[in-house]
């Protein structure tokens, strides 16, 4: 999966320039196709106080009904500016963003000028589409000025991440188009409808010519959750499940031979089924759809995974799970929220909370960062890795560590503790940035950070830290000595 | 053409290095007589796949005679040997040759002869004792008619640095040698005028550089041999971080010029027996005063670490501790024992020992060790399971009752095991109830099925797992014959030769 790229928006700087004649554009083209133009700043990791750096981009986006452009999320997030232009019209409209679901990589935005939608026509999303039909593909790949549309066939339809959040799994639609970058938010389309959103793939030495869309019933359960003004997010059982095809564990656990049932293996604390399943309880059914013993439903006639029923639920409907639970049935009625942890999704349009004190910079482990720096402390390794797993959760809600220290004679002997876990500050057990900088605010006059597996605590004076600390901000240009808030 | 100034004093400077090994007056080198080819043929053990053993392979390499009718070779050398052969230089006449007594920690080991005879009249070599940084050395290899070739080194650094085993610190001499590549192998006797002084263990050809396993260490593990049952070095079982942070040293109020923080306590380890506690600062081991990174002024050697007081101290003997623990002064006794292997949760290096492993209906189960790990080659800290090497990394932390940490390290797929195929390792913590502590749980833990299955729980998703027990029992002939196994188990303790 390393190798799957999003069709991300391309830098400006690699645009072709050049100019085609463009005769009789189809009409999908001419009415419907929207070329989004961004200029993003991506938060800085590794110098948090920095604003980040400024890229520009080019994805693709169409109209649909209520005046509004649907596009994935990876075109627009960390935007700062957004145009939408249509073929044949030279005009940059600026334009906003209504709604934005990174965890299905959808986004709906909206141009400051209604006057961009005259003469536009809103196109509207079909049904997945058949496998080996013909679907057509329209973007601006490679960033071209103009659009492009190519043709492919509907090779397979399964269950796969969305490399966007990197947390993610939802349906997604597999064609042999060949689409590139910049393809990204643009329709796919069969007999005048919509049956997808073109928007990630593999790079050319993994797999040729395979690229991914997103099927209507994500688009629709993403239209259909912001219809109330706000997206409320994908919703989720909060379970792991095994397959139940051994034939000495059925046995054991007292089911018949009819191929039906999954073990629940674990359970996520503070999930939806936290406190109302138990490791061990055998899944019969989901809302009456029978679950196989390799975890497969069948809905409408496809075979398709379990949590793809909960997958079309929203934030305050409920799951009925038949189970059986110590050789006896059981009824369960689940109340649907989200998954609660967000440690392993890529996260966008937010800043990065960071703290420093003596020239040490404490940020929280999270994707994000470990997305920019690799992590040298086995234990942070250990506590990020296994945070979910091993239910770490309940120690700490998140893994604050050193991240990097701004050199000064205060902190000349911090270096063996670069990127471990603050454990304790001051006997306080540090549960979360916020708990670091209470702590650390707290007046005293040795500052004791204990870290995870550290052979001694980090002793910091408190007038060292003090007379330093002028010095270290206009030293290292540290423009902002903390972000607690997201 | 004539040499420009700056060269000339340096070709008089090298001519003076090889000057006292040509000069009349230094003492001779051994002779022939005190040195013996030894061919060694190892096979090691595939931990992956612990009923198998890897291609075997020969290395050459040259054993020193001792008093007794020994010949001192490095564990190295002999390391899962599967035959060792003496040869005497010059000499026709080969003899098989067993391991009397191995220290992988020490990289020492004793070979015998099957025939006492084939050692007659060779001259058994003393160990020197005063080797220091600057001395002439000679590093021993034989040419092929059996005449000692001796390369002049000179010893550059004396220090007490990790032996190749990943076991303990101990005293290394590196020498300076540029050395000829002959005979296989690196494994080769240095000299001190007649005298031992080390082992070859490493050998840097870029650099020229060699590093000794240090006559004194030598001489340690023969007296060690001299008392059975053979005990190993003692070590401390401590680790410890330095005093060189002021701000450090403000809040422990170290007023001393030195000593070291105690970060960590094996348990059952000299260092636990001696009331050490962590955060105990030591200032003095044995009355030596310790600098900020833990060093004493040896009287020999100079500055170098406290471990070697710990493991050069003769056998069964103590150590007085200066500790201040809360800003008291105390006065603790460390007992000078070697680690006491059944503390040890995921050993380090196992040698001439053949992997534990246990199978049931296709599961196959082991106990975790570095060695096991080292299976995953150089990168195995990146690249073998996250838990194990965790598990490893961090063994002291582990309850006391711990025993080993049994794992499932692999599914061969069989019709007992169905559904089960994507399980990877996943560490064990019962079986049919019986908490499993070590293989040999799992052995008892079978006889007691429950209702005609195997209930085996998992630390990770998926659990547990089911097995039918009779079913199992059946497929045990099926499974050794499609997968080659010589057997369903080995549980056998092996001890060490």
């Amino acid at each position: 999966m390393a190798a799957k790229f999003l069709f991300a928006a391309l830098a400006a700087s690699q645009l072709l320039g050049f100019s085609a004649a463009w005769a009789a554009a189809p009409e999908i083209i001419s009415r419907s196709l929207v070329r989004i133009q961004t200029v993003s700043q991506d938060p800085d990791y590794s110098a948090p106080w920095n604003a980040g750096s400024v890229e520009q981009g080019v994805g693709a986006g169409f109209v649909i009904s209520g005046n509004s452009v649907l596009t994935n999320a990876h075109v627009v997030s960390n935007a700062r500016k957004i145009w939408l232009t249509r073929e044949n019209d030279p005009k940059r409209y600026p334009a906003r963003i209504a709604h934005i679901a990174h965890d299905c990589d959808l986004a709906v935005l909206e141009p400051l000028d209604a006057s961009f939608f005259h003469g536009m026509k809103p196109l509207t999303i079909g049904e997945i589409p058949a496998l080996e039909s013909t679907v057509m593909v329209y973007g601006y790949p490679i960033g071209g000025e103009h659009a492009s549309v190519t043709r492919g066939i509907v090779s397979r339809i399964e269950f796969m991440e969305y490399s966007h959040s990197g947390a993610d799994s939802h349906l997604v639609v597999q064609i042999d188009a060949a689409i590139n970058p910049g393809n990204s938010g643009g329709p796919v389309v069969q007999n005048g409808l919509v049956v997808g959103v073109a928007f990630q793939g593999y790079s050319g030495d993994v797999a040729q010519n395979t690229g991914y869309m997103i099927p209507p019933p994500v688009i629709k359960r993403f239209l259909k959750d912001i219809a109330d003004g706000r997206y409320d997010h994908y919703v989720d059982l909060s379970i792991s499940w095994f397959p139940l095809y051994n034939p000495a564990a059925r046995s054991a656990l007292g089911l018949p031979d009819d191929g039906r049932g999954v073990l629940i293996s674990k359970l996520y604390r503070g999930g939806a089924a936290d406190s109302l399943l138990r490791e061990g309880d055998v899944l019969l059914a989901i809302d009456g759809y029978d679950v196989a013993s390799d975890g497969s439903v069948e809905i409408d006639g496809s075979e398709v995974e379990l949590a793809e029923i909960i997958e079309r639920k929203f934030r305050g409907e409920s799951a009925r799970l038949d189970l059986i639970r110590d050789g006896k049935p059981l009824t369960v009625t689940v109340p649907l929220r989200p998954f609660p942890y967000t440690i392993y999704a890529n996260t966008y349009d937010v800043q990065s909370r960071f703290l420093v004190f003596g020239g040490l910079v404490f940020q929280p482990l999270d994707q994000n960062f470990v997305n920019t720096t690799e992590i040298t402390n086995s234990r942070s390794r250990y506590l990020f890795d296994h945070f979910l797993e091993d239910d770490l959760y309940q120690q700490r809600d998140e893994i604050v560590i050193l991240s990097t220290i701004l050199s000064d004679p205060v902190n000349t002997y911090a270096e063996e503790f670069r990127h471990a876990a603050v454990d304790r500050i001051n006997d306080r057990p540090i549960r979360n940035l916020a708990d670091a900088a209470a702590a650390l605010a707290a007046p005293a006059k040795y500052y004791v950070i204990e870290f995870v597996g550290a052979s001694r605590p980090l002793v910091l004076e408190a007038e060292a830290v003090s007379a330093a600390r002028d010095r270290i901000l206009s030293r290292y240009g540290v423009t902002k000595e903390s972000n607690l808030q997201p | 053409m004539s040499l420009r100034p700056p060269l000339l004093p340096a070709l008089l400077a090298l001519l003076a290095l090889a000057l006292p090994l040509a000069a009349q007056d230094a003492p001779p080198l051994p002779g022939a007589a005190s040195l013996i080819r030894v061919n060694a043929t190892n096979q090691n053990y595939n931990f992956a796949k612990p009923w198998t053993k890897r291609p075997p392979y020969t290395r050459r390499g040259i054993g020193t005679v001792i008093e007794g009718g020994r010949v001192l070779v490095t564990a190295e050398l002999v390391a899962n040997h599967t035959y060792v052969e003496l040869e005497r230089p010059g000499q026709p006449d080969k003899t098989p040759a067993t391991v009397l007594r191995v220290d992988a920690d020490a990289n020492l080991a004793l070979l015998v002869p099957a025939d006492p005879a084939f050692l007659a009249d060779t001259v058994p070599v003393p160990f020197a004792t005063d080797v220091r940084v600057g001395r002439q050395v000679a590093v021993a290899q034989l040419e092929t008619n059996g005449t000692p070739a001796y390369t002049p080194g000179i010893v550059t650094t004396t220090t007490v640095s990790p032996y190749p085993s990943d076991g303990i610190a101990l005293l290394s001499y590196r020498i300076s040698a540029p050395l000829q590549y002959r005979d296989n192998s690196f494994t080769l006797p240095v000299f001190a005028g007649p005298a031992l002084a080390g082992l070859l263990m490493r050998y840097d050809a870029r650099s020229q550089t060699a590093e000794l396993v240090a006559a004194p260490v030598i001489a340690n593990f023969l007296a060690r041999v001299a008392r059975e049952p053979y005990r190993g070095f003692p070590r401390a079982g401590l680790t410890f971080a330095p005093t060189r942070d002021p701000q450090f040293r403000r809040y422990l109020a170290l007023d001393e010029q030195g000593g070291v923080y105690v970060a960590s306590v094996s348990k059952g380890s000299p260092a636990e027996k001696s009331g050490l506690k962590p955060g105990d600062v030591i200032l003095k081991v044995d009355g030596h005063p310790l600098d900020v990174d833990g060093n004493y002024v040896d009287a020999d050697y100079g500055k170098i670490p406290f471990s070697h007081l710990v493991s050069s101290a003769t056998p069964g003997g103590s150590l007085p501790l200066d500790v201040r623990r809360d800003g008291k002064p105390l006065q603790l006794t460390l007992p000078l024992e070697p680690r006491d292997p059944a503390t040890i949760i995921s050993e380090t290096a196992i040698l001439d020992r053949a992997p534990r492993y246990y199978i049931l209906g296709g599961l196959v189960f082991t106990e975790l060790s570095r060695s096991y790990l080292k299976e995953w080659g150089g990168n195995w800290r990146s690249e073998a399971p996250a838990r194990l090497v965790y598990l490893d990394e961090f063994q002291d932390e582990l309850p006391a009752d711990q025993g080993k940490v049994v794992f499932l390290s692999e599914v061969l797929p069989a019709d007992t095991t169905l559904g089960y195929d994507d399980v990877g390792s996943n560490r064990v913590t019962r079986i049919n109830g019986v908490p499993i502590r070590r293989l040999e749980d799992i052995a008892l833990a079978v006889k007691k099925p429950q209702a005609g299955f195997h209930r085996i729980e998992l630390e990770s998703d998926p659990k547990i797992l089911f097995l039918d027990a009779r079913k199992s029992e059946e497929s045990a002939e099926e499974l050794k014959r499609s997968y080659g196994l010589p057997a369903l188990d080995n549980l056998s303790a092996n001890p060490l030769p």
